[in-house]
C-alpha cells in the first residue's frame, strides 16, 4: 500500500496541497480557502485527493503518514483584532510599555496616523508590586494581594488569556513563576503565558509585547488545532500532524499551543527550507528565494544553506522578538494596481485587486489595471491557458483599462504603458531583494535567484537582470513552493538566556555561563523528548549575541559546542570579529575593543525523514516535442514585440535545453525566458536559467 | 511633454534615489556607536545634484529636512573647481549653512567620466563637538566658541587619501573617541550613496540622468504648487513665545509670523520677531528654515517626494539679527528646539486657512542630559533622557493627538529607551515610566498624553544639563477651536538629605549626589474642538483606563461618571453639556 505525506499551506485565497508518495512522486492540489474556519478547506482538499484515488476519505487518510500544516489563523486574528480577551500582570510603574511601543510614530508627517489599538487595554494591564534588578537580585517581594486583585478583575471582565511580564525576569524568573502558579489556581481555565518562558531575554518592551501576543493568539490556535485534529481523527487519521512555525521548523500540536506566537508570520517561513532542498541538488548554498503571489512578494536570503534569522519581527506594529526567518514582504503581486500620483509618475501597488474582484482580465468586475493585465497585453500570459485552461482572460477589457488609466494620462502608446507597469513592478521587487541582500552586507550577484509563486516566474529573469544576477532556478512546484518546504522541514525550537557581561573578561563567571548552556540543553531535550524524537536525531546549534562595548545592536554569532564546553573565548571572539566585519564592513579586532555578551541562544532540532525528490528519466536535449506554437511577446531589451516559441512545461523534463526568447507554460505558472537567457531542465523537473 | 522624457524612467529614478538614501541610513543605524544616532536616529541621508539641489533625502527626524541642501550649495561655491574624485568634505558650521553645531555632515562628490554629477551626504548629531561642555548642550554659552569646534568646509580626504593631519586636528578638539567612529560611519554611508548613483549613471548616461532629474524636480514642484493653490489666498498672522533665554528668568522671545499665500506661492515672513539673545536661545537661518519646512510638510500630502521641487514655491523672509536668524558669533544650540514654537506660530496662522489640517499645540519638550561615572564599571556615561522628555502631540480634525510622541522636531522618529537596557547602561534604578493622567488637553479630539518618569541616580560625579521649554504656565500646548491646553513639563531632584530642587528649563546642575531621585513629567498636547462634543463612550473609555480622572471628565468633558461603577449619569451629563450652548 502506498504511503503518503502531505504539505498544506493555507493562504488568503487558496489552500495549497503537495501530496508525495514514498517514491517522491509529487502532485499539486489547490482549493479555495475558507477563512471563517480554515480547517474546512483542509478537509475539503484531502477529500479531493481521496476522490482522485477512488477512496473514501477515511481509507485515504489511513495511508497518510504525516500532514505538515502551515496556518495563518493567528496572524489573521491579530490583523483583524479578533484575538482572545487578554489581561496583563506587570511590574508596578511600567504598565504602559506595551501601548507606548517606545513612542514611535511610523509616519513622521502624517498627523492623522493613529497608533494601533493596544492588544490589552490599560484597565486590564494590572500593576503588581514586586521588583528584581538587572542582576537578578530581589528588591521588593511579590505582592500576593495584587495578584488576587488582578485575577478578580480579569474574571469580572471575562478575560480568557493572561500574560505575565515583570522587569528583568530574564535574570531571575522566580517572581513570574510564583505569580503564574498563583494565577493558575485562581483562573484554571485561562491561557497563560509567562515572559521568562516565552522569551527569557533582555529588552522589556520586546518581551512584554511578545508575551502578550502569545496569550492573545493562544486560545485561537488551541481552538483551531482542536477542531482540525477532531476532524482528522473522525476520518481515521492516525499519522502525525505537524505545524509550521515562523522559525522555519515544524512542531507538534501540543508544543505549538504553548508557544502560539511562533506561528505568527509563519506564512512565508517554509520557502527558505524548500529552497535549500532544491538548490542543494545543484550544489548551491547561497541563494535568494522570492515568492510572488496575487498580493504579496516575499524575499529571503540563504547563505551557506543557512537562512538569515531575525528577532526584529512586527505584527500589526507590535514587536514579536522570537527568532524567525528573516523574510521581507512587500505589497507586490499579480493583483498590484497601477495608479498615477499627483506629480504624474506611474506607481504600482501596494494596493491589490486581490482574488476578488481581481485583475480586470479576470472579468470578475475589476476595473483597476493590474500587473497581470499588463502581463497579458505583453504576451507573458496566455488568455486561453490560464490556470491550466480553467479560466479565460479578457484581453479587450484589460487593454481598455490600461489605455484609459495609464497610457492616455501618461501620453504613451499602449504597449509601452503596459511594459512600464511591468517594469515598475520589477523595480519594486528588485529593491525588496536589495533590502535583504545589499542592506545585510551581501552582494546579490553572487547568489542564485530561486523564483516561486504563481506570478513569480514571469518576472524572474527581469528582476534578475535588474540586479545583475546571472543564474535563476524555477522549481517544478513553483506555485506551491511553501507547501513543498513544509514537507522538508525539521522540528525546530529556539531558546535563549540573557547574561550581560564583558565576554571572556575578568569579571565573567564562566561557571554561570556553562550552567546557562546546560539549562538551554535541558530545555531542548525536554521539548524534543515530548515530541518523541530519539536522542540520535537531536541536533543542537548554539549561538551568542555579542557586540562591541557601547554598541547598541548585537550580532548573532554561531559557535561550536567544543568552543563552548572548553570555553575558548578567543576563538568565539574571533568568530564575532569576522561576522561584524562581513555585516558592517569593519571590525575592531586590532583596536582590542572589549566584546560584550548579551544573550546565549540554542536552536534544538529534531531531524525528520524527508521525502526524496524523484529523479526523472533523461529525455534528451531537444524540447521540440513540447513546442505548442508561437505568439508575440514583448522583449524588454528590444523594447518591442517579437514572435516567440511557446513550450508546454507540463511535458518538459530532464535534459531539455532551450535558448530564449521563449515562454514555458505550466498549469499554475508561466516562465518568461528573455533572449539573453538559456534554460536547462534538471533531473527533478526544475528549470535552471543562465545568462548567456 | 518633452519628447525625450520617459515617464517610466523618471519613476524608476525616483524609486532608486529613495532606496539609495534608505540604504545609506541603514548603514548608519547599524554601524554608529552613539545612541543618539542608532537609537534616537538623529540623522539624515541624502543625494544632491551637481548644483547642490536635493535629489532625494531620508530624514529620520523631520528637523533635518532642510539641514543639508544649504550646506551643499555653500560647499560647491566655496571649493569652486577644486573638487575632485575621492574628496571627502566635513562641515558643521552654523554660519555657513549649518543648522546645529553638533550636527556634523560628510559630503562626497560623485563623478562620472571626469565630470561632477552629484553628491552623497550624511549628517548626524554627534555625541560631542568640543566646546565648553561635554555633549554639546551648553546653556551657559554666550558665543559659538563655547558651544563647539567650528568646522567650516574642510577636506578630510583628498583624491581618495585620508588627510591625517586635518583629521587629527579635528579629533584633538573632541572629547569622545566614538565621534571618530561615527564620522567614519557617515563616510561609509556616503560610499553607499556614491555606489548607487554611479550604477544609475552607467546604466542611463549623464544626459538622460540629468534631463530626468529636471523632470522630477518639475513634477514635484507642480505637485506642491497644486497643494498651495488649494489654500485660499490671504495674509495669515500667527504668534508664539519662547520662554527664558537661560540668563534672565523673566525673558520672553516673540515669534511674529505672517504667512502670505498668493496663488501657488507661499511666503513665511518672520519680520518683527525678537532680536537675538545674549545666550544660546538663538537659531541659525537653516534651523528656522527646517522648522518651516517640517511644519509645511505636515500641512500637505505626506507622499510628496523630498527633492528640490518641494522648496521652489516656498519663500522665507527672516531678517538677520533676530533670534530666528542670529548674527555671528551668537550661541545657537537651542535653535532646533525653537522648531516647536515656530510650528505653533505656523499652525496658529494657517488655522484660518486650513482648519482641518493644522493640529492643536504640541508639547514643548524639556530635555535633561545626565553625565557621570558608572560605579559598576568605573566608566563615564552620558544619557539624553529621551524616555522622559517625550510628551504628546496636538489633536487634529478627526484624530486624537499621538501619545508620548515627543517634540515636533522629531515627530515620533526618536525611540524612548527600553527600561531594562536603560538600567544596564546607566547606574539608574527606574521606579516609574507611565502615561501621565490628565496630561492631555481636553477636546473633541484630545491631545496626546504625556508621561511621568522617576528614577534613582546611583552614578558618581553626576551633572545634569537642562535644555528645553514648556515649564511656564503660558507655554502649555495650546488648544484649538474650543479645545483645552495640555499639561506642563516639569522636573525636580530630590536629594538624599530631603532637599527638593526644581529644575529650570535651561541650566547646568553640578554635583548631584548618588541616591538622588529624579522625577520628570512631560506634558500632553492641546485638544482640538470643544470637549463637550467628544463622544461620551470615548470619555468613559479614557476614564476606565485611568488616563482621564472622573473630576476631569466632569469639569472638562461635561460627562458625569460614577467613580466606582463607571456608569454615566446621562441626565446630569446632558444638563451640563447643554449649559454650554
Amino acid at each position: 500500500m502506498t504511503r503518503y505525506r502531505i504539505g498544506v499551506d493555507v493562504g488568503g485565497t487558496f489552500t495549497d496541497f503537495l501530496l508525495m508518495n514514498e517514491e517522491g512522486d509529487a502532485q499539486v492540489y489547490k482549493v479555495l480557502s475558507t477563512p471563517a474556519d480554515p480547517s474546512i478547506a483542509v478537509i475539503h482538499g484531502l477529500s479531493v485527493m481521496a476522490e482522485k484515488r477512488n477512496a473514501d476519505l477515511g481509507r485515504f487518510l489511513g495511508q497518510v503518514e504525516i500532514i505538515v500544516h502551515g496556518t495563518t489563523v493567528t496572524t489573521n486574528a491579530v490583523l483583524t483584532g479578533n484575538v482572545a480577551k487578554t489581561g496583563l500582570l506587570t511590574t508596578r510603574g511600567f504598565r504602559d510599555a506595551l501601548q507606548m511601543r517606545r513612542g514611535i510614530r511610523e509616519e513622521l508627517y502624517n498627523n492623522r496616523y493613529l497608533p494601533p489599538r493596544p492588544i490589552v487595554p490599560r484597565y486590564l494591564r494590572i500593576p503588581v508590586e514586586e521588583r528584581i534588578d538587572f542582576s537578578g537580585k530581589e528588591i521588593r517581594p511579590l505582592s500576593v494581594q495584587d495578584l488576587e486583585d488582578g485575577a478578580a478583575k480579569f474574571k469580572e471582565n471575562g478575560v480568557e488569556a493572561v500574560a505575565i511580564c515583570f522587569m528583568h525576569s530574564y535574570a531571575d524568573g522566580s517572581h513570574e513563576e510564583a505569580a503564574a502558579e498563583r494565577l493558575r489556581r485562581l483562573m484554571p481555565d485561562a491561557y497563560l503565558s509567562v515572559s521568562s518562558r516565552v522569551l527569557p531575554q533582555v529588552r522589556f518592551y520586546n518581551r512584554v509585547s511578545t508575551t502578550v501576543l502569545n496569550s492573545a493568539v493562544g486560545p485561537i490556535l488551541e481552538k483551531y488545532i482542536r477542531s482540525l485534529t477532531a476532524k482528522l481523527e473522525m476520518h481515521d487519521f492516525k499519522g502525525l500532524l505537524l505545524i509550521m512555525q515562523s522559525n522555519g521548523g515544524v512542531t507538534s500540536p501540543e508544543v505549538v499551543t504553548e508557544l502560539a506566537s511562533s506561528t505568527l508570520l509563519s506564512g512565508p517561513a517554509a520557502a527558505p527550507v524548500a529552497g535549500i532542498a532544491y538548490t542543494r541538488l545543484h550544489g548551491y548554498g547561497d541563494f535568494i528565494t522570492v515568492d510572488m503571489g496575487g498580493t504579496s512578494f516575499d524575499a529571503a536570503l540563504i547563505k551557506d544553506s543557512t537562512p538569515l534569522v531575525t528577532t526584529d519581527g512586527k505584527v500589526n506594529r507590535f514587536a514579536l522578538a522570537l527568532p524567525m526567518m528573516d523574510v521581507h514582504t512587500i505589497g507586490a503581486g499579480g493583483g498590484s494596481i497601477a495608479w498615477i500620483d499627483d506629480s504624474g509618475l506611474l506607481r504600482m501597488g501596494p494596493k491589490s485587486a486581490g482574488a476578488r474582484p481581481g485583475p480586470v482580465c479576470y472579468g470578475l468586475g475589476g476595473t483597476e489595471p493590474t500587473c497581470s493585465d499588463a502581463n497579458l497585453l505583453l504576451g507573458y500570459l496566455n488568455a486561453d491557458h490560464f490556470a491550466g485552461g480553467k479560466m479565460t482572460l479578457d484581453r479587450p477589457m484589460a487593454e481598455k483599462a490600461i489605455l484609459e488609466k495609464v497610457a492616455q494620462p501618461l501620453g504613451m502608446p499602449l504597449p509601452e504603458a503596459a511594459y512600464g507597469m511591468c517594469h515598475i513592478m520589477n523595480i519594486n521587487m528588485a529593491s525588496a531583494i536589495r533590502e535583504i541582500s545589499v542592506q545585510r552586507g551581501y552582494d546579490p550577484r553572487e547568489f542564485l535567484l530561486v523564483c516561486a509563486g504563481g506570478a513569480g516566474p514571469i518576472h524572474a529573469a527581469m528582476i534578475a537582470s535588474e540586479l545583475e544576477i546571472p543564474r535563476i532556478l524555477v522549481p517544478k512546484e513553483s506555485s506551491i513552493f511553501c507547501a513543498a518546504g513544509m514537507l522538508l522541514s525539521d522540528l525546530k525550537h529556539d531558546f535563549g538566556r540573557t547574561y550581560h557581561t564583558i565576554f571572556s573578561g575578568k569579571d565573567m563567571d564562566v561557571a554561570r555561563f556553562l550552567s546557562l548552556i546546560d539549562d538551554l540543553q535541558r530545555e531542548g531535550d525536554r521539548i524534543l523528548a515530548l515530541e518523541s524524537i530519539p536522542v540520535e536525531r537531536r541536533m543542537f546549534q548554539y549561538s551568542l549575541d555579542l557586540r562591541y562595548v557601547r554598541q547598541y545592536h548585537e550580532v548573532n554569532v554561531p559557535v561550536t559546542m567544543e568552543d563552548l564546553r572548553t570555553f575558548n573565548g578567543e576563538s568565539m571572539k574571533e568568530a564575532f570579529h569576522r561576522q561584524h566585519d562581513r555585516l558592517y564592513g569593519y571590525s575592531l579586532r586590532e583596536e582590542g575593543t572589549e566584546v560584550e555578551l548579551v544573550n546565549l541562544r540554542l536552536t534544538a532540532i529534531g531531524v525528520t525523514d524527508k521525502p526524496a525528490l524523484k529523479e526523472e528519466e533523461y529525455r534528451g536535449k531537444n524540447p521540440n516535442s513540447c513546442l505548442k506554437g508561437t505568439r508575440p511577446v514583448f522583449i524588454p531589451s528590444q523594447r518591442d514585440f517579437g514572435v516567440v516559441p511557446v513550450y508546454d512545461g507540463d511535458r518538459m523534463g530532464f535534459g531539455h535545453e532551450l535558448q530564449g526568447p521563449a515562454i514555458i507554460e505550466q498549469t499554475n505558472t508561466t516562465i518568461f525566458v528573455p533572449p539573453e537567457y538559456e534554460v536547462a531542465c534538471d533531473a527533478y523537473g526544475s528549470y535552471l536559467l543562465r545568462l548567456v | 511633454m518633452n519628447r525625450n522624457i520617459d515617464p517610466i524612467l523618471a519613476s524608476v529614478l525616483q524609486r532608486r534615489f529613495k532606496s539609495i538614501t534608505e540604504e545609506m541610513g541603514l548603514t548608519l543605524l547599524r554601524t554608529t556607536r552613539s545612541p543618539i544616532l542608532n537609537e534616537a536616529r538623529d540623522f539624515v541621508t541624502g543625494l544632491y545634484d551637481r548644483k547642490g539641489r536635493m535629489l532625494e533625502q531620508t530624514e529620520y527626524i523631520p528637523i533635518l529636512a532642510f539641514a543639508i541642501q544649504p550646506v551643499c550649495k555653500h560647499i560647491i561655491e566655496y571649493f569652486g573647481d577644486d573638487i575632485h574624485p575621492g574628496d571627502v568634505i566635513l562641515h558643521n558650521d552654523v554660519f555657513t549653512g549649518g543648522n546645529q553645531n553638533a550636527d556634523v555632515a560628510v559630503f562626497k562628490p560623485i563623478f562620472h567620466e571626469d565630470a561632477l554629477v552629484a553628491w552623497a551626504a550624511c549628517k548626524g548629531h554627534q555625541a560631542d563637538i568640543g566646546g565648553a561642555v561635554a555633549g554639546g548642550y551648553n546653556p551657559e554659552a554666550r558665543e559659538v566658541w563655547q558651544e563647539a569646534l567650528r568646522i567650516t568646509p574642510v577636506k578630510i580626504a583628498e583624491a581618495g587619501k585620508l588627510r591625517k593631519d586635518v583629521w587629527d586636528l579635528i579629533f584633538a578638539n573632541i572629547r569622545y573617541d566614538i565621534v571618530e567612529e561615527d564620522i567614519k560611519a557617515e563616510m561609509g554611508g556616503c560610499v553607499v550613496g556614491e555606489r548607487g548613483i554611479k550604477a544609475l549613471l552607467e546604466k542611463h548616461g549623464v544626459e538622460k540622468f540629468q534631463s530626468h532629474v529636471e523632470y522630477l524636480f518639475d513634477a514635484t514642484e507642480k505637485m506642491v504648487r497644486n497643494e498651495i493653490r488649494n489654500v485660499p489666498d490671504g495674509i495669515y498672522h500667527g504668534e508664539s513665545t519662547v520662554f527664558y533665554d537661560g540668563i534672565h528668568l523673566e525673558s520672553r522671545m516673540k515669534i511674529n509670523l505672517n504667512v502670505i499665500v498668493e496663488g501657488d506661492e507661499i511666503t513665511f515672513d518672520f519680520s518683527g520677531s525678537s532680536p537675538q539673545t545674549e545666550g544660546f536661545v538663538n537659531a541659525p537661518y537653516t534651523a528656522t528654515a527646517s522648522a518651516v519646512l517640517l511644519t509645511f510638510l505636515m500641512l500637505i500630502n505626506p507622499d510628496i517626494p523630498h527633492n528640490d521641487g518641494i522648496t521652489r514655491p516656498i519663500h522665507i523672509i527672516n531678517p538677520e539679527g533676530s533670534f530666528l536668524n542670529a548674527r555671528f558669533p551668537a550661541a545657537t544650540t537651542f535653535g532646533n528646539s525653537i522648531a516647536g514654537p515656530n510650528s505653533d506660530a505656523i499652525f496658529r496662522a494657517m488655522a484660518q486657512a486650513l482648519p482641518e489640517k493644522v493640529t492643536a499645540g504640541w508639547n514643548r519638550f524639556l530635555g535633561f542630559t545626565i553625565t557621570g561615572t558608572d560605579p559598576r564599571k568605573n566608566r563615564p556615561y552620558v544619557d539624553i533622557l529621551f524616555l522622559a522628555l517625550k510628551g504628546g502631540s496636538g489633536g487634529t480634525w478627526e484624530a486624537d493627538g499621538y501619545d508620548h510622541i515627543g517634540l515636533i522636531n522629531c515627530a515620533g522618529g526618536i525611540l524612548a529607551q527600553d527600561y531594562e537596557m536603560f538600567e544596564l547602561h546607566d547606574p539608574h534604578f527606574l521606579e516609574k515610566h507611565e502615561y501621565l493622567v490628565d496630561s492631555a488637553g481636553a477636546g473633541n479630539w484630545r491631545g496626546g498624553l504625556g508621561v511621568e518618569t522617576e528614577f534613582v541616580i546611583h552614578g558618581n560625579n553626576v551633572t545634569g544639563i537642562a535644555f528645553g521649554d514648556g515649564v511656564d504656565e503660558e507655554a502649555r500646548a495650546f488648544g484649538f477651536s474650543g479645545g483645552k491646553k495640555g499639561a506642563l513639563n516639569g522636573a525636580e531632584l530630590r536629594y538624599p538629605d530631603g532637599v527638593v530642587r526644581t529644575v529650570k528649563s535651561k541650566e547646568i546642575i553640578r554635583d548631584i549626589p548618588a541616591g538622588t531621585v529624579f522625577r520628570q513629567t512631560a506634558g500632553g498636547g492641546g485638544g482640538y474642538g470643544h470637549p463637550f462634543e467628544r463622544p461620551i463612550e470615548k470619555v468613559v473609555e479614557d476614564v476606565r483606563n485611568e488616563l482621564v480622572s472622573v473630576e476631569k471628565a466632569r469639569e472638562d468633558y461635561g460627562v458625569i461618571i460614577d467613580p466606582v461603577s463607571l456608569t454615566v449619569d446621562f441626565e446630569e451629563t446632558e444638563r451640563r453639556r447643554g449649559a454650554k450652548s
